[in-house]
């Protein structure tokens, strides 16, 4: 598989700070990522310069040519009081397609239909952004993300907030998207729990460091007692691989 | 009464485009939570106006008393584009930045005028003089209104979209700067020729009260834009009417009506929930 970006000694930061030093990974085509590490470890930082939003302060990224991001905000990014509906919301995917000052025609408006036909929506096209639940609020995104036609989905904290029935069924639904259209997905949480039972590779960005490999590699108890700097233990139940501190509260 | 409306027709004029060009460009000021930054900026126009006059007193930079639109855009726009490039960002919240503007170009903008040869009444910065608009000053004010409401008719997609969700846009490709600084240039012209004749009062009260009236009864964004020009428009034609007919201040009686029309959206609003 060819690699979609490639890291090469890249140093991380915003003008004089640095966040990440030397990070060195490639995302081939296909990869199922997951980049997991807690609140302000970096991971933003590394999301930015995988979307080319972000330059390195040295080292170089590079991305292959023709490379198109569907980019899924955390939800709270999303400004609410908007009165769009999804169907609004969803075209914007295609807005740097149509082109600077003209508006979405018919053959948009068809690809957004389908998009939330992708996702499981296209009943809730004409309801205002505001009504909807945290799930179908993510879903509305996801579809904003697949209507631009990307190759690599891009996802940032998709389940932060919702309730463990939302979770499974967004998670589910990328899984979904990565095998059936063979998307290239980036998912980006800080809960390695959710995360680890459907990527199948991990990036741990924690305490200034980073660590990726195929989810077996990462899934230990010497890599994550050493990535978090205290015991843990990996246990399993019913398949599901669980993180658990070695210590009891 | 409609006799002594009609005699005061090219005023009227003036203020329906004010209300127009700063109903459209209120709808961004609203949804974008930058209501303040609106207020600073007529604070920093009202500045421009006074630093003219108080020049023009000092007997420097004389001919700026009989144009001071010229410092008062200068001003104005600086503000506009200082706060669109995220001025303020850091260590100081951004609301603060707009605050500390807002108390010191209001301060300053009375301080020089109270010091300036030529000028009216430090009231005029607050009242306006709305009667006061001339055939001339409405000819200017369309000049001015069109240019900035074909920009946000043509723009129109590019300013949602990095009003709504910077991060995708960004992603996009979308130069977010460039699209906040060409917005808030937008503001910052519309506002400094409106508060030649309008004042801040009655610019603030078109640039957040016609936008919150179409966000209260609309449920798209087109709606919104046009509940809120319409708004704009009732408020002026009825205060005017209503200033004309009662001998009553025209900036405030518009306001007033304004304040009533929001108050019915909210009525609108509560009804359309039950």
């Amino acid at each position: 598989m060819a690699d979609l970006v490639r890291f090469d000694g890249a140093t991380l930061g915003y003008g004089r700070s640095v966040i990440l030093s030397d990070l060195s990974f490639t995302v081939p085509e296909g990869d199922f990522l997951g980049m997991v590490g807690p609140n302000g470890a970096g991971k933003t930082t590394i999301l930015r310069a995988i979307l080319r939003t972000l330059k390195p302060l040295r080292g170089t990224i590079t991305h292959t040519p023709n490379i198109r991001f569907g980019y899924v905000p955390q939800r709270d990014q999303v400004d609410y009081n908007f009165p769009l509906t999804v169907v609004d919301v969803v075209l914007m995917g295609r807005y740097d397609r149509i082109g600077l000052g003209r508006r979405p025609g018919k053959r948009d408006r068809d690809l957004a239909c389908k998009a939330l036909d992708h996702v499981g929506i296209l009943d809730l096209a004409d309801q205002p952004l505001s009504l909807l639940s945290g799930g179908q609020k993510q879903r509305t995104l996801i579809a904003r993300a697949l209507v631009g036609q990307p190759n690599v989905l891009v996802l940032d904290e998709p389940t932060s907030g919702m309730d463990l029935v939302s979770t499974t069924q967004i998670l589910g639904l990328v899984r979904e998207l990565h095998q059936r259209d063979n998307l290239t997905v980036l998912m980006v949480s800080h809960a390695l729990n959710e995360v680890a039972n459907y990527v199948e590779r991990i990036a741990l960005v924690m305490n200034g460091g980073f660590h990726i490999g195929p989810v077996d590699e990462i899934m230990t108890q010497s890599v994550l007692s050493a990535m978090y700097g205290i015991p843990v233990e990996v246990d399993s139940f019913n398949g599901h691989r669980i993180v658990v501190a070695a210590t009891r509260p | 009464m409609f006799d002594a409306v009609l005699l005061f027709r090219e005023a009227l004029y003036g203020a329906l485009v004010i209300g127009i060009a700063c109903s459209v460009i209120g709808v961004y000021v609203v949804l974008r939570r930058i209501v303040f930054v609106g207020a600073a900026l007529a604070e920093l126009s009202s500045a421009g106006i006074a630093l003219a006059l108080w020049l023009e007193g000092q007997s420097l930079m004389l001919g700026l008393a009989t144009h001071p639109i010229a410092l008062a855009l200068i001003l104005t726009i600086a503000g506009a584009l200082f706060f669109g490039a995220g001025g303020g960002r850091g260590r100081i919240p951004p609301d603060a930045t707009v605050g500390v503007t807002y108390a010191v170009a209001g301060a300053a903008g009375i301080l020089l005028i109270s010091k300036a040869a030529v000028g009216e009444a430090h009231d005029i910065f607050l009242a306006g003089n709305i009667l006061g608009i001339t055939r001339p000053d409405t000819l200017v004010l369309m000049a001015v209104a069109i240019p900035v409401l074909i920009i946000h008719t043509v723009f129109y997609k590019e300013f949602l979209f990095v009003s709504f969700d910077r991060e995708t846009a960004r992603t996009l490709g979308y130069n977010i700067n460039l699209w906040n600084l060409l917005l808030y240039f937008t503001l910052g012209v519309v506002i400094a020729f409106a508060m030649q004749s309008a004042g801040v009062m009655l610019v603030f009260n078109f640039l957040v009260l016609p936008a919150v009236t179409g966000m209260l009864v609309a449920r798209s964004m087109g709606g919104v834009f046009l509940c809120s020009v319409v708004s704009a428009l009732v408020a002026s034609l009825i205060g005017f009417t209503l200033s004309v007919r009662f001998d009553l201040p025209t900036s405030p009686a518009i306001i007033a009506v304004s304040g009533v029309l929001v108050f019915l959206a909210f009525l609108i609003r509560l009804a359309q929930r039950r």
